[in-house]
């Protein structure tokens, strides 16, 4: 177990730089998620911090070690990986087994160790099949196990859900979580999907470019995001922006003019900046009770979830969505008024997508 | 539709009828070399030949007792046994290190000695073994046939070693392991039928060849192939006991070539990664 430091880190192919200058402190015990857009080099920083991708330049630490050039087999860190990369002429005890036996642990250890993970992970009657023989879900707790009977310094996690369906996702999500808990090791856990990163981190690392966007909580970043781009990518579906201008004491939206309702707090703060994007998560839009009291919007579609409903609409040239009550059923075409919620606002630097606070 | 389906039955007849020319063309001259094995001495060049006979072991009969078949086909196997095995001692590590480090060059240098002509190899080989005093020795014949085996095993084995999955190593590099043994117990399990078709391909083709034994090798140390050489006189040549010679060569080939085919499709790999 052990903390992981990352000091101007930079990461370049030939004439390309994948991460200009990342730093980041990941504590002891601490469930980090690496999240981002395709591209934005999280998967390559959690290869820098296995020892499968050398650093350009900056410094790595994993506890009071630098590591930078430190191999892989030297870092005592396990990583699941996402297409599982289990030893295929091996027995899934074998697969296992196989980390410590290099290590020269004793054969009794070594078969505790792998029974105690098999009982953790419900694999034990797999133990002596091939992975050619287990499915998906089977050669992922496998992959898990393989990590967990080392007892490493840390884990590491490469998009490990991405190849499995809809309901098991959603069924080793918890067994991860729940992992973590128990063992009580530093885990990093790279994902493109903003549920998995909400719902299993400690913080949330949130990318792009190579650059962090922001470091934080995931209520923290949800709720209050650094900048327009995080406020997009976190939260599903996503925030709506309209630009706006601070016109005659009202909140103007740029294309179409109509007047934005918004909360005293906020307004003040658009008044200061002049102009600027507001950022509305769907859920944040409130049925105004009389239509003159919100903005009127045209619904385009419907889409019935169960637990809410979804209202599509166009709102000064931006599609749009609102999420309300599921009792609430208006048909195509209808007219509603519609108001952000007051405190659930969230206003961005036009120019630099900074958040305005 | 019909014409469509018209058309892909004449082609697969075409197709047929040019598999059953190139199996006669390819086959006749071992059918007739076999047949002519057991035929009497004076039937093997009758003309025009004889297609009915009573077959005769007396070609082999001769062939051991006029010559030592079996200490030259001992030397056949030593050579080609110590070349397959100097081949697959070097090629499998260096085919892994081209797969490993995708550095192409080494493997193409090596198809290109492959291709050169052997006596681009055999005059300069034949100056440094004299000069070693190394002619007619079983371990310059085995240094020379390794440049026949050793380009084989090294493109059998690349294509099965790019085949592995990428990430499969870098587990085991998490796990602990460094190149070498990643090499020893990940990569060369995985490849074990190419191995195997590797180290056929290269005895078959070491055994075959014939230029190098004819110079490099003395009585001692001649290999089947250049030793049925001397079957040919100026003279007279001994054609049945040339053919039974020939068949008796060929034949181990011929079944290892067979046994090739069984190994080529191999399904270990399924499983290791995702699908």
């Amino acid at each position: 177990m052990a903390s992981i430091s990352i000091r101007n880190l930079v990461k370049r192919y030939g004439n390309f730089t994948v991460i200009p200058d990342l730093n980041l402190e990941i504590a002891d015990h601490e469930f980090v998620v690496f999240v981002g857009p395709s591209g934005c080099g999280k998967s390559t920083l959690l290869r820098i911090i296995a020892g499968l991708e050398p650093i350009s330049s900056g410094d790595l630490y994993i506890g009071d070690k630098r590591v930078n050039g430190v191999q892989a087999a030297r870092r005592d860190i396990a990583m699941v990986f996402q297409d599982y990369a289990l030893y295929p002429h091996m027995r899934v005890y074998d697969n296992m087994s196989f980390a410590l036996e290099l290590r020269g642990t004793p054969k009794a250890e070594i078969d505790a160790r792998v029974k105690r993970a098999a009982a953790l992970l419900h694999i034990e009657p797999y133990l002596d099949r091939k992975p050619k023989e287990l499915s998906g879900g089977q050669r992922q707790r496998v992959a898990m196990g393989r990590a967990i009977v080392r007892n490493p310094k840390a884990f590491l996690f490469d998009e490990p859900l991405s190849n499995l369906d809809a309901k098991l996702r959603g069924q080793v999500r918890a067994e991860i979580k729940a992992l973590s808990q128990e063992l009580k090791t530093t885990m990093v856990f790279v994902t493109h999907d903003q549920i998995e990163a909400m719902t299993m981190a400690d913080r949330i690392v949130v990318l792009q470019s190579g650059t962090i966007q922001q470091y934080d909580t995931p209520e923290t970043v949800y709720e209050r995001p650094a900048n327009q781009f995080v406020a997009g990518f976190i939260g599903s579906p996503a925030m709506n922006f309209f630009a706006v201008e601070w016109l005659e004491e009202r909140a103007i939206l740029s294309q179409g003019g109509a007047t934005l309702p918004l909360d005293g707090e906020t307004a003040g703060r658009l008044r200061q900046a002049g102009s600027a994007v507001v950022g509305v998560r769907p859920e944040h839009f409130a049925i105004a009770p009389d239509a003159a009291d919100g903005i009127a919007i045209d619904v385009k579609l419907v889409e019935p979830l169960g637990s809410d409903t979804l209202i599509h609409f166009d709102l000064a040239g931006v599609s749009s969505i609102a999420r309300v009550d599921p009792s609430l059923r208006p048909k195509v075409g209808d007219r509603l008024g519609l108001r952000p919620q007051a405190g659930k606002t969230h206003l961005f630097d036009a120019t630099n997508g900074q958040v305005l606070r | 539709m019909t014409d469509a389906v018209n058309t892909d039955r004449w082609i697969r007849r075409l197709n047929l009828v040019q598999l059953v020319l190139a199996g006669i063309i390819i086959m006749a001259p071992t059918v007739w070399m076999v047949l002519s094995s057991f035929k009497p001495s004076f039937e093997v060049t009758a003309y025009p030949p004889t297609l009915v006979f009573t077959p005769t072991l007396d070609n082999y009969v001769e062939l051991t007792k006029t010559t030592p078949f079996l200490s030259y086909a001992l030397n056949s196997l030593i050579v080609t046994v110590g070349s397959t095995a100097l081949g697959l001692l070097f090629g499998i590590p260096a085919a892994f290190a081209v797969s490993w480090t995708r550095i192409t060059w080494p493997a193409i240098l090596t198809l290109a000695a492959r291709m050169a002509p052997g006596t681009l190899f055999l005059l300069p080989w034949y100056v440094m073994f004299r000069q070693v005093g190394m002619i007619g020795s079983y371990t310059a014949l085995i240094l020379s046939h390794a440049v026949i085996t050793l380009p084989i095993v090294i493109w059998v084995l690349l294509p099965s070693f790019d085949g592995i999955p990428r990430s499969i190593f870098e587990a085991a590099q998490v796990d602990g392991c460094r190149v070498t043994r990643i090499l020893w117990r990940i990569a060369l399990p995985l490849v074990a039928s190419g191995v195997a078709v590797a180290a056929i391909l290269a005895f078959v083709f070491s055994w075959n060849y014939f230029l190098f034994a004819l110079v490099l090798s003395n009585g001692d140390t001649k290999t089947l192939i250049a030793a049925a050489f001397n079957f040919i006189g100026e003279g007279s040549t001994q054609w049945g006991a040339l053919m039974a010679a020939a068949t008796l060569i060929a034949l181990p080939p011929l079944v290892l070539a067979a046994l090739v085919q069984r190994w080529l499709v191999s399904g270990l790999t399924l499983g290791a990664v995702k699908g």
